[in-house]
Order: structure tokens, then sequence, then C-alpha cells
């Protein structure tokens, strides 16, 4: 028998920030989000991962540890000891998920957390687990999932088969083709209400057909619509302005009436949280460090081969997506050409040249941390060497092929670390600025009810 | 009419409308079963004579089957054999060994074939391709342009509805036609079967192995196989699941995420 009042729901709304949904509830647009406020929550300002982007953010939110330990800087990465690309999967996360750590389905995985509340399950929890990005291939839980983006081929990325054959039968849609926001506009909006409509479908069905202590759903369609209309969010005369609010609103009736559902179950007890993986604010300049790198004389690359295989010989460090800097070290790379000993040397210059980056007299990058003031753990040496966190309208991007080092594709949206949102019970009290990586604590200080031992 | 007679049909259309259009064109041949089924079909569909260039990359690491059987049919059939090769490159001892796979495929096939178009002014190019080798190619079209670089710009592709295939070139463009797009490998098997195409004994197994699809020789490897002739063959691939390409289901997996990312701004 599942006990009703430690049951935890979690919504996650990728990109939402703190402050435009704080905009949009102050003008009355989410009359949902309102009622929630109302009845005893809080809208926190919350800082993601660095870098903040959603294969990180949402592992470290998972995990509620940081990439240090589970691994995952970033959707693509390079094979240890070569330059050859891959595209980390959840065999990657090298940390459990909150969920394999209630269903005691963990593996050999481990990490401070389980460790931290190893002691407190009796028993093993349930978990219903749709649409977290870096989920895929599924693998098997206690439970249902269906995995978030990058998500190939919906049947291996669904446990078990009879949660995929459901699926299909709704027509669920992993996700939207981003490709129409350029292309066909109007196509581009219809899909995307469509895929709230059909996730909103089966968020309901898996709340009242299956068993589960936790349940966290996640809705993408924000971060798409953020990332080619953002500059309409608060533009009236913009002329996206008006449907970018209307999915907002959908968005506020499915939320309004998922936490009624949820407080009806649980007797108003459980614990319910609405969260974000990054913020979102408003692209100016799309800043190609690769390039810029280029330009510095510190990378060299031979175009005619695949991505970073093209790196030679000479080259002191490259970037990769978002934000991430490499340097090119002997031992690590088959073309490394920085000395051990030379290494502290070539990662201050670089700290100092990304410091000094300029656009139109503004600086473009706001800190640079080093591999070992953020990340901390066993995964760490995989991790970049500097991460930036750019000032709000550059977006650092890592793409290989571009010339120059400003410049503005089809985006109008870019990711923010400072300005994800949480939603919040009142007498939860973060202590200080919030951070992503908390909230898998709160959860299972909920779950568990027994609180663990804190030294 | 039967399946492989729509094929037919289908590929003769393509083939007589590119030489229409273009008039200056040429076909390559690599030797291989897709390209020497290309090759038939072209002298089908102007009754036995090739009329324009055949080429030939010659990468120099070619098996020495392959060589046998080019010099062969190309007196056979009186072909305008083109034999290019990047001769600057090969005697610079470029090679798989020498730099990356990817360079050596480069320098030796896309480099030598450059040459060609730019000295002989090509303004279309016949080529043995099928949709159902690799992901990628599933977005092919049967008139494909490409830009001085050679890129292939898929994304931009002009919209072929039924038999309407778009074929004006920009200035500056020549295009790539590809008839056979529609048939897949065990189609192609059925009709060398039915019309009694030559291809070189590489292909039929010896010692449990054969080589499943030719190119250069330090780079091709043979898969297990009991097919001795070319029923065997369209037996086993009537009844495997193997693809023809190993690891393709990864490919797949990655050529999805990549194109996914890349419309979110990544890459």
């Amino acid at each position: 028998m599942q006990d009703q009042k430690t049951k935890c729901m979690v919504i996650g709304l990728d990109g939402v920030s703190q402050t435009l949904l704080s905009d949009y509830i102050e003008k009355g647009y989410l009359p949902g989000f309102k009622n929630i406020l109302d009845s005893g929550f809080r809208l926190h300002q919350m800082d993601a991962s660095i870098p903040d982007v959603s294969s990180t953010s949402w592992t470290s939110f998972m995990t509620g540890v940081n990439p240090g330990e589970h691994g995952i800087f970033g959707f693509m990465d390079l094979r240890p000891g070569t330059y050859k690309m891959f595209f980390p999967s959840s065999k990657d996360v090298k940390a459990p998920a909150i969920w394999e750590i209630i269903g005691q389905t963990s593996g050999g995985k481990g990490s401070t957390l389980h460790d931290k509340y190893r002691e407190g399950i009796r028993r093993p929890l349930k978990s219903v687990v749709l649409n977290i990005p870096q989920t895929y291939p599924a693998l098997p839980l206690n439970g249902v999932l269906t995995a978030g983006f990058v998500c190939p081929d919906l049947k291996n990325g669904t446990y078990p088969e009879s949660a995929y054959n459901y699926l299909k039968s709704i027509g669920y849609l992993s996700d939207v083709d981003a490709q129409k926001a350029v292309e066909d506009r109007d196509a581009f909006f219809d899909e995307l209400f469509l895929a709230l409509d059909r996730r909103a479908e089966a968020f309901e069905h898996f709340m009242d057909n299956s068993e589960w202590d936790l349940f966290v759903s996640v809705i993408t369609e924000t971060d798409r619509l953020h990332h080619f209309f953002f500059d309409a969010a608060r533009d009236e005369k913009n002329p996206v302005n008006k449907t970018f609010i209307s999915f907002y609103k959908k968005m506020d009736e499915v939320i309004g009436r998922l936490y009624a559902r949820f407080m009806e179950i649980t007797g108003g007890q459980g614990l319910f949280i609405t969260m974000s993986d990054h913020g979102f604010t408003v692209l100016e300049k799309e800043v190609y460090v690769n390039s810029w790198l280029r330009e510095e004389g510190l990378l060299k690359i031979n175009a005619v081969r695949d991505y970073y295989e093209g790196i030679e010989f000479g080259t002191k460090a490259f970037a990769m997506d978002p934000s991430r800097f490499y340097v090119n070290a002997e031992g690590r790379y088959p073309a490394g050409s920085v000395k051990g000993s030379d290494k502290k040397a070539v990662v201050a210059d670089l700290k100092d040249r990304l410091l000094s980056l300029e656009y139109d007299g503004r600086h473009v990058i706001k800190a640079v941390y080093g591999n070992a003031e953020i990340y901390n753990g066993p995964a760490a040496a995989s991790g970049p060497d500097l991460v930036c966190v750019a000032n709000d309208g550059f977006d650092l991007k890592g793409t290989l092929k571009k010339e120059g080092v400003f410049g503005k594709g089809n985006f109008s949206g870019m990711h923010t670390r400072h300005d994800a949102h949480c939603i919040l019970p009142a007498s939860i009290e973060p202590g200080g600025r919030l951070h992503i990586e908390a909230l898998a604590g709160f959860m299972l200080d909920k779950l568990l009810i027994q609180k663990p031992q804190r030294r | 009419m039967d399946h492989l007679s729509i094929l037919e049909n289908k590929s003769i259309f393509i083939i007589r409308e590119a030489y229409y259009r273009f008039r200056n064109i040429a076909m390559l041949w690599s030797v291989g079963k897709d390209s020497t089924t290309l090759l038939w079909l072209v002298r089908k569909a102007f009754f036995g004579k090739v009329p324009f260039p055949v080429i030939h990359i010659d990468t120099t690491y070619k098996f020495p089957e392959m060589y046998a059987f080019r010099d062969e049919y190309a007196k056979k059939w009186g072909l305008n054999l083109i034999v290019g090769s990047n001769e600057g490159q090969v005697a610079a001892g470029m090679g798989p060994k020498k730099g990356s796979k990817l360079d050596c495929c480069n320098e030796l096939k896309t480099n030598a074939l450059k040459q060609i178009i730019e000295k002989n002014g090509f303004k279309a190019l016949l080529l043995g391709i099928r949709r159902d080798e690799h992901g990628i190619r599933a977005k092919e079209r049967v008139f494909s342009p490409r830009d001085d670089n050679f890129k292939w710009d898929y994304e931009n592709q002009p919209a072929e509805l039924w038999d309407q295939y778009k074929s004006t070139a920009e200035e500056d463009n020549h295009f790539r036609v590809h008839p056979i797009l529609h048939m897949t490998e065990l189609d192609i098997w059925k009709y060398i079967k039915r019309e009694n195409i030559p291809i070189t004994e590489l292909y039929l197994s010896k010692e449990g192995k054969r080589y499943r699809s030719i190119g250069c020789l330090p780079c091709c490897s043979p898969v297990e196989s009991a097919a001795s002739s070319i029923d065997e063959i369209i037996h086993e691939l009537e009844t495997t699941h193997t693809s023809e390409r190993a690891g393709r289901a990864q490919d797949k997996e990655d050529a999805y995420t990549m194109q996914k990312l890349r419309s979110l701004g990544y890459m």
C-alpha cells in the first residue's frame, strides 16, 4: 500500500525563467500558477548547472549531484584519448537518478546523495518518469519511463513495453520538429500545441493508471518556443506575441489540472514542485568561440576531417557546445600540444583572454570557472578545463564551421544560468540561493520521511 | 509489368532525361555491382552504345580483380573510358596509412574527380547510389545539385513530385543524377540474375567469406557467407537481417541526434 502523504510530483518546464513566469503571473495570464502560489507556495529564482545546457542541467536535477559526479557536461563529448565525438546517453550517466535510488535499481552506481539516504530506504518505491532529457535509452526501473530529448526511437526510449504501446496509440510526440520554426511557422506552432496536448494526455493517463510514489514529467515545448521566438515574449507588437502567450496559457491550464488532481490524491499532503533546467533571455549575438580561438592563434583545424578530428598539432585549446574549453594537453589527446608543466599557464592565459573579450564596448563573458572550482567527483577529470558563463545576450556556440566571431542566426532566445525557476512549498526554506542540485534532496526527504543523518 | 521491369523503366527514363537535358555528361563506374548495373542500364537506354564517357577513379588501391574486370569490359563494350587519379597525391605517397582514411578518400577520390570535372566541364554525373545503402542517402534525390565545393545542401533540395524531376542547373553547379536510387540491394541482385550482368568474383564466397561491397583493398573486409552463386546471394539476402553496413543502427541514431542538435543551434 502506497503512502499518499509522501508522494512527490515534479513538473519540469524546460527553459521557463523565473522572471518571465513572474511577469506573466502578475499580468494575470496564468491563473493556474496564481492559484498554486496563493495556496502556500513560493516562486524562487534558481541557479542551473554549468554549463547551462539541458543535458547537463537535467542530469544534475535527476541525480542531485554536480557534473563532476554524474559525468554529463553537454550533448556531445569526445571519447577518452581521442578527438572522436559521441553523444552521451543514459548509459553514460555515472550517478544514480533519484528513481534508481528509491526504486533500488541503481545497480553498481553510487553517489554522495545515494550514500546520504541509503539507510532511509525501507522498501523499493515506484516512479513515473516522463520526458526528462538525457534518459535515452530507457533503462529498466521500478516504474515507467519515457525518455526526453534526444530520443531517436520511442520504443528504445520507453520502459516497459506496455507504456510504449500506450504512447504509440495516442500519437505521443517525443519532440517537435524544430526545423519547422524556420521553414513554416504555422506548422511549427500546430505541432507545438499538439505535442503539449499529447503530453498532457499521457501525464494524466500514467497518473491515474500507474502506481507511483514519485511522478516527474517534463514539458519541452517551452524551450523550443523560446529558442526561436523569445523576443516575442514581452513585445506586444511582435506578430508572434499572442501565440506565445496563448501557449503559456495552455500550459498553465495543464499544470493547474495536474496540481488539483495531485492535491486531491494526497489530501493536500504531497510535495508538489515545478522547476526548470535553465532560464531564457533575448539573444543579441551568437559568439563562435572556436573561430575566436582560431583568430587568437590558439586553435588549428583541418576542416577536411570530421569535427574535432581536424585538430592539429600546435593547438592550445578548443571549445565544445555551449561554453566548455579544453586544453589540448599532451597525454589527453592524440595531437596534444601543451605540456603538463605548461597547462596552468595556458589555462590562466585563456581565462584572461576570455574575460577581456568585448563586443561593442561590452564584456561578453561574465565569469570563467576552472574545472576544480565547480566540479567535484570521480568524473571531474573528464570535464572541461574552463567553463564560461556569458553575459545575457551573448550566446556562446561551439561550432567549428563558422567564420568570424560574432553573428546571428535563426534564434532569438538563449539559455541563462541564473534565471531558472522553482516553485516550492513555503515550508521548504532553501537557505540562500536555490541550486538545481538541491531538489533531489527535498524529494528524498519527503519520499523517505525519515530524515537522513546530516553531519 | 513485373517489379524489375518497373524499376528498369524508371531508371532508363531518368538516364535518357539526364542525357537530353545536359548532353555534356558522364557516368562514374567503380566496377562494383551497383555501378556495373547502372552501366548495363545505360547501354540498354541507348541500344548498346554508351554515348558519353565513363569515368573510373583509380585510387591505385583497388583489388587486382577489379582492374582486370574494368579493362576486359571497357574493351568488350566499346567504352570511352576516362581513368582518373590524383597523380600528385599518389606520387606523394597518399594512402590509408598516411593521414586519416578520410584524407585518403578525399584526396584520391573526391579531388581526383574534381580535377576530371574541371578539365572536361561535365554538367552532370550519373552515379549508382541506392537509397537503402545508408541513413543519410535516404534523403538523396534523383537529381541532386552540388556547388563548386561539392557540398550537398540536403535542406535546400528542390521538391520532386511524382516524375517531375527537377533538372535545371544554376551556373557553376553540377548535378548528380541517381538513376538506381530506388533499387534495393536485393533488387540489384535479382536484376543482375535476370539480365545475366557480369560481376567480379569478389562478391562470391570463397572459403566461407565474400565481399558484400567493394572499393579499395585496404578498407574493405569480407563478410561471413557461404553464398557462392548469385542465386545463393539472393537467398541469403532474403533470409538475413544483418545490414549491408555493420553498426548501422548506431549510425542512424547518431544521424538523428546530430540533426536534432543542429536544428537547435548546436554543433
